[in-house]
């Protein structure tokens, strides 16, 4: 029984997801990389388009009309994720291609989002990298909140570091949200915190604990602290150009820690690199890459450091 | 639209603030191929091309950025694009009043800055475009020191610029820096009117990144306003509704002022004309909000088809914050509307200004934009400590 279990644990697929608010930043560059690199490595891979808007990441791996979306799942025409999967031109490496607006506009209930979650976990794979696209709507800041690794890409532009960074503030406050749903009396003491016409003036998280713990709620905000301190997200700079800009990644790394009680990790940055600019816009496959860019040896680099070698 | 909504908005934002510089013509055109309605990418191949005197594909490209421009209701960008044509290839006087017509199918009125140009007659924006002269200025240009005599109006053709206001103490009339704002595409800065003042700059203003002007001297408005009486009156009414906006505190409060792009989840109520019909009530997700309005894509569930229909109409956005544990409702009027291809469907994109809204909705809004005052302090001095160059 104790072997099965094992075997069991053993089968169940690490998720990584890779959001960060605005579009444009190359998400789905960095998870198509990652993914790649996973592959290499000999770790089976599957990437999942969840983009809002524009799902296309298919594009991004030399595929022109992908046969199967996630549409075919959700519309169960597919009993299993597994049916669904897309090889790719790379070894261990498969792709479930996205269904544009699925997962942010047709708005899923929360048991189909964990029905859908579950599913991932479910994959014959050993890693599953969720490319969520841009945006802060609820389903993106689930799917983002259930993944065991929640990586946040950014550029070093004022608007890019501003967004990741509201981006990180929603998904704390979509869990403190979730959190409190389960506690009536929590969730009491939340609203009447948060809300904007009440003259308490609540406005960071460290406040909200504050604020509960006067109230009485001392274990409840010790609760939420030790919960919302498991979001841990993993930060990773994209297209920098010079060893200032590698500092984007800090900023948001020191602004949440501040306001919002998390700690993140500053997983390093990416070159910025022509070559890779070049293949999207000519729809070259990503897996094509020259393995020596130096985008690419950034992103292997930020691979050994999420794999713990 | 759909190039808009699927991505690389930073690539091309970083070709246009000049941190990436292409200067290969087939590189340019690949890119266009992927963004094919982009106008800043069609205005930067046009730079390059007149730089490397293919002055006709040049004047070609300038044209289709201005048109692209036109339907992105960018009428400044669209006038620009337009004078940087007619300096390479003399317009007809047909091809003037073509483009006259063209800037009045700008759907959004609601800038200052647009209803000073559109309001102009077809021989006084003429008169002002000829005498608009664009420029481009790296990060880092002083454009005015204080104490600077005001002889220029400048048009923030793209870019963005930092001002620091100097007030006087009141006790001892010494000087002392008071206020930073920025200037951002569309607003403009110089102070010449009224004309017969004579004014010295009590700011001082830097460009922050690359940015492209359209300036007009003082002399020379003066000249238009002598020979049109009707342009007087606009002038009067740009100063104003910048004085307005300033009063009302709004995107000033902010430092280093941008359009989101962070889609959103929201849900429209579009109220019919008809008091006894039921109103529209649909879903989307925003493309581009801030305080004064948004661009919502409309779900899939919409039937696109009569897409007029939904211009001018009293709406109610309801829009989902993960941080307010609210809903936030906004009351706002559907400015413009156009169809849109998404995977498998055409849609709608509309245009929604919004109206006044209580304080607190505005600093739900602004907090879900930018997060908390101090939050947004950090991130700025940060910026300021660890990435300025």
């Amino acid at each position: 029984m104790r072997e099965l279990q094992d075997t069991e644990m053993e089968s169940t697929p690490t998720i990584w997801a890779v959001g960060g608010g605005k579009g444009g930043v190359g998400k789905s560059v960095v998870s198509t990389i990652l993914a790649f690199w996973l592959a290499r490595k000999g770790k089976r891979t599957v990437l999942i388009d969840a983009d809002l808007g524009g799902a296309n990441l298919h594009t991004l791996l030399g595929i022109k009309s992908p046969p199967r979306t996630l549409i075919d799942f959700i519309n169960r025409e597919f009993g299993s994720l597994e049916e669904i999967c897309i090889d790719t031109e790379a070894k261990n490496l498969r792709l479930i291609s996205g269904a544009s607006e699925v997962l942010s506009l047709a708005n899923p209930h929360f048991s189909q989002k964990v029905k859908l979650i579950n599913h991932f976990s479910r994959l014959d794979a050993d890693y599953v990298v969720i490319d969520l696209g841009a945006g802060t709507s609820f389903n993106v800041l689930d799917f983002f909140l259930s993944a065991h690794e929640k990586i946040i890409v950014l550029t070093p532009e004022p608007t890019s570091i501003q967004n990741a960074y509201i981006f990180v503030r929603n998904a704390v406050y979509r869990k403190l949200s979730r959190l409190s749903s389960k506690n009536p009396s929590l969730q009491t003491l939340v609203k009447i915190a948060m809300d904007p016409k009440n003259e308490l003036q609540v406005r960071t998280v460290k406040e909200l604990l504050q604020f509960i713990q006067e109230s009485g709620g001392k274990d409840e905000a010790r609760a939420i602290e030790k919960e919302i301190g498991e979001i841990r997200p993993a930060v990773i700079t994209n297209m920098v150009r010079d060893n200032k800009e590698k500092n984007a990644g800090r900023i948001v790394q020191i602004v949440a820690e501040k306001y919002l009680m998390i700690q993140s990790t500053n997983l390093g940055s990416v070159s910025y690199d022509r070559q890779i600019f070049s293949m999207v816009s000519d729809m070259v496959s990503l897996l094509k890459l020259d393995q020596s860019s130096h985008a690419s040896a950034n992103i292997y680099e930020i691979l050994t450091k999420l794999l713990g070698e | 639209m759909n190039d808009r909504i699927d991505k690389q908005n930073s690539i091309i934002n970083r070709i246009v603030d000049g941190s990436v510089t292409i200067d290969s013509v087939a590189e340019f055109e690949k890119l266009l191929k992927a963004f094919p309605n982009d106008p800043w990418l069609h205005r930067a191949f046009a730079d390059l091309l007149k730089r490397e005197k293919s002055f006709y594909p040049a004047a070609d490209t300038y044209g289709t950025s201005a048109k692209l421009f036109i339907e992105a209701d960018m009428t400044l960008q669209s006038i620009v694009s337009k004078i940087h044509e007619w300096r390479i290839l003399k317009p007809s006087y047909q091809e003037e009043e073509a483009f006259y017509s063209t800037l009045h199918q700008c759907r959004s009125k609601e800038m200052g800055i647009q209803r000073f140009f559109i309001k102009m007659k077809y021989p006084e924006i003429v008169a002002f475009m000829s005498e608009l002269g664009p420029r481009h200025f790296p990060p880092g240009s002083m454009m005015k020191k204080f104490g600077d005599e005001e002889n220029d109006l400048y048009f923030v053709v793209s870019g963005a610029l930092e001002e620091t206001i100097y007030h006087r103490k009141e006790r001892d009339g010494k000087i002392q820096k008071k206020t930073t704002k920025n200037l951002m595409e569309n607003d403009f800065f110089g102070e010449i009117y009224p004309f017969e003042e004579e004014n010295v700059s009590r700011s001082a203003i830097e460009t922050l990144t690359r940015v492209e002007f359209a300036k007009i001297s003082k002399s020379s408005l003066m000249t238009i306003c002598r020979k049109y009486p009707n342009v007087q009156p606009l002038v009067e009414g740009l100063y104003k509704s910048r004085s307005e906006s300033d009063k009302k505190g709004l995107l000033r409060t902010v430092r280093k002022r941008v359009r989101h792009q962070l889609p959103t989840q929201v849900n429209l109520k579009i109220f019919p004309n008809e008091s006894d019909k039921a109103p529209l009530d649909v879903d989307g997700f925003t493309e581009d909000i801030s305080l004064d309005g948004a661009r919502v894509v409309l779900s899939k569930d919409f039937e696109s088809g009569h897409l007029d229909t939904l211009v001018g109409k009293n709406v109610k956005i309801r829009i989902y914050l993960p941080a307010a544990f609210v809903s936030l409702s906004i009351l706002g009027t559907t400015a413009w509307s156009k169809s849109v291809s998404l995977p498998e469907k055409t849609t709608a994109v509309v245009g929604i200004q919004f109206k006044d809204m209580t304080n607190t909705d505005r600093r739900l809004l602004q907090s879900y934009h930018y997060g908390s005052e101090g939050e947004q302090n950090l991130i700025w001095s940060l910026w300021d400590s660890l990435m300025e160059k």
